[in-house]
């Protein structure tokens, strides 16, 4: 049985578990023969200590035994995007600026986790400090699509779609600031949703832009989905902007086939590649054939996203980012004469090139004579996108697109032109600027690489989200989908 | 909007050296993503920015000290320490 495990839904390891049909050592040890053989291959994780992990698993069990086992997620390996604190585990970000940092303490997540009983699995490569779409500005390693190893994963949550799509866990997290969860999810042919801005709390998240960021549940079927945002979502009053909303995000939505489904209008017309235009028009036909209500709405505003949010996002980074200054923790450069010496030059041997090219754009969008061009003008237009996708949602339930525009491209294609790559997020990124929940289900191929189709809904609608993504995934064959390796 | 940035201002305001490629790069790729953000510029956007919460509770909470990390879990992950404390090379110079 354990060369099948990996295949197997968290939700049914979960059911083995309880029927005393399997032990966590034994899918965990599973697991790591299966890292053995192909994480050099994918490059999914960038650390995984194998001693703990079956640590964690003998404790799991030894509770189980004694009856007390701490719910679903009771010896279920999740496996964390560097960005997540553990404590006592590397927290790099894939960056060089924090390659020796082990994180002192838990994020809340991780707290929620080791709560759950859940084994913590190891860390997950990523963009360096999550500013990304393809996972190719980890400063550790290159991550590659199962479904196809010469092409990009997606980013910058990739470790965590690619360690999924290659049956190395059976759950991980990812973080999303404009699509960062969703666009690997639909790279890679998994399940991924970013909650409503303040459902899941942000402390121990390394922040990159805190008005957008959202930590979030990535799996191989919408079930594991769920499982895994129940066991996240809660208040926490270590981020001010976390609330005890849980039971109102996850109150079981009613009959997803009585959803009303809008179709932003043109959205076909923006640069969206002939078969992934085809798998997301079979999957709204399939929504009509089930009763669904189809319609066409009006986002007026939505080509602003995209500038709007690398203004707000590249704002925000400038300023988080003014803490690696080489004080208190990650690198130091060996070069520093003086206090400013010392800051400028740890931060200028620690970023990489995406990193500096953010910080320097949104230092400009911030700077004396600019910031009324730039950024106070993005708020207003975040202001208006906001305003237009609650006016939407309020005469439908969910909105529908593509959840990437074209699918997975070969590595190296678009590295040398930022701006191409930041299109990659046109359909994800109003979710992030408005606060809203949305979610990546499986839907097709384009040729052999996954293709997602992606839904919004109005704040706290995730049940509705998960319903929605369920009925599909019931009628079509994309749930628990691994590339053959 | 702005026309142009002066890159050596900006790396020097966010403490960053660029070597000559650097600069150049950095450049010409600002010139082309201000180019995009051009949309904003011309777009008609409300006068006032929304900033209510999307999930509207209130964000007050009783002011109630909690764990902290203590020095040692501090000083271990700094790049330099000294009995206890983080030590940085000397800000104030012995005439200033």
């Amino acid at each position: 049985m354990a060369d099948l495990l990996h295949t197997l839904s968290a939700a049914e390891l979960g059911r083995r578990l309880s029927a005393g049909l399997l032990t966590s050592r034994t899918l965990c040890e599973a697991l790591i023969a299966r890292y053995h053989l192909l994480n050099k291959k994918v490059g999914a994780f960038t650390h995984l200590d194998e001693r703990d992990v079956l640590t964690q698993a003998d404790a799991s069990d030894a509770r189980r035994k004694a009856g007390q086992g701490r719910g679903p997620l009771e010896g279920i390996p999740v496996a964390i995007k560097d960005n997540i604190a553990v404590k006592g585990q590397p927290l790099t970000c894939s960056s060089q600026m924090l390659a020796s940092l082990v994180s002192p303490y838990d994020a809340h997540v991780t707290e929620r986790l080791r709560a759950a009983g859940a084994i913590l699995y190891g860390r997950l490569n990523m963009d360096e400090f999550a500013m990304g779409s393809s996972t190719e500005n980890s400063a550790i390693q290159k991550t590659f699509n199962p479904w196809d190893l010469a092409c990009i994963p997606g980013g910058s949550s990739g470790g965590s779609a690619a360690a999924l799509a290659a049956g190395l866990v059976p759950l991980a997290l990812g973080s999303d600031t404009g699509g960062s969860i969703r666009q690997p999810a639909s790279h890679c042919g998994i399940v991924g949703l970013k909650p409503t801005y303040g459902l899941i709390s942000r402390f121990g998240l390394v922040a990159f832009a805190s008005s957008l960021d959202q930590i979030g549940p990535m799996a191989r079927c919408i079930e594991d989905c769920e499982l895994l945002l129940s066991a996240l979502a809660s208040a926490d009053a270590r981020d001010m902007t976390c609330f005890a909303v849980a039971d109102r995000a996850l109150t079981p939505a009613g009959d997803a086939k009585k959803l009303r489904i809008g179709i932003p209008k043109g959205f076909l017309g923006k640069g969206v590649g002939a078969e992934v235009a085809t798998a997301v028009t079979a999957a709204i036909d399939f929504y009509r054939s089930q009763g669904c209500a189809i319609s066409e709405v009006e986002l007026p505003s939505a080509d602003l996203a995209v500038p709007t949010y690398y203004v707000v996002a590249t704002a925000e980074a400038s300023s988080n980012l003014g803490r690696y200054d080489g004080v208190r923790y990650g690198h130091r450069s060996a070069s520093a004469g003086t206090p400013v010496e010392m800051m400028t030059n740890s931060r200028s041997e620690g970023f990489g090139a995406e990193v500096k090219r953010r910080i320097l754009l949104g230092t400009f969008v911030l700077s004396a004579g600019y910031a009324d061009a730039y950024y106070m003008r993005a708020l207003r237009a975040r202001s208006k996108i906001r305003a237009e996708y609650l006016a939407a949602l309020a005469t439908v339930d969910v909105l529908l697109t593509p959840t990437v525009p074209t699918p997975a491209f070969k590595v190296g294609e678009k590295a040398s032109d930022p701006l191409q790559l930041y299109l990659e997020d046109i359909f994800t990124i109003p979710a992030n600027l408005a606060g809203l929940p949305a979610i990546s289900v499986p839907c097709g191929k384009s040729g052999h690489l996954p293709v997602g189709f992606h839904l919004v809904g109005a704040p706290l609608s995730e049940a509705k989200l998960l319903a929605a993504g369920r009925l599909f995934e019931s009628a079509h064959g994309f749930a628990h989908q691994q590339a053959a390796l | 909007m702005a026309e142009g940035f002066d890159i050596d201002h900006l790396a020097k305001l966010a403490r960053l050296n660029l070597t000559a490629a650097e600069k150049v790069l950095y450049s010409s790729q600002l010139t082309q993503i201000l180019g995009h953000f051009q949309a904003l510029a011309k777009a008609d956007l409300p006068e006032t920015i929304d900033l209510a919460r999307v999930v509207s509770e209130s964000a007050l909470r009783s002011d109630e000290p909690g764990p902290v990390l203590g020095a040692e879990a501090v000083t271990r992950i700094a790049p330099a320490s000294r009995d206890g404390q983080i030590s940085v090379p000397r800000v104030v110079d012995d005439e200033a």
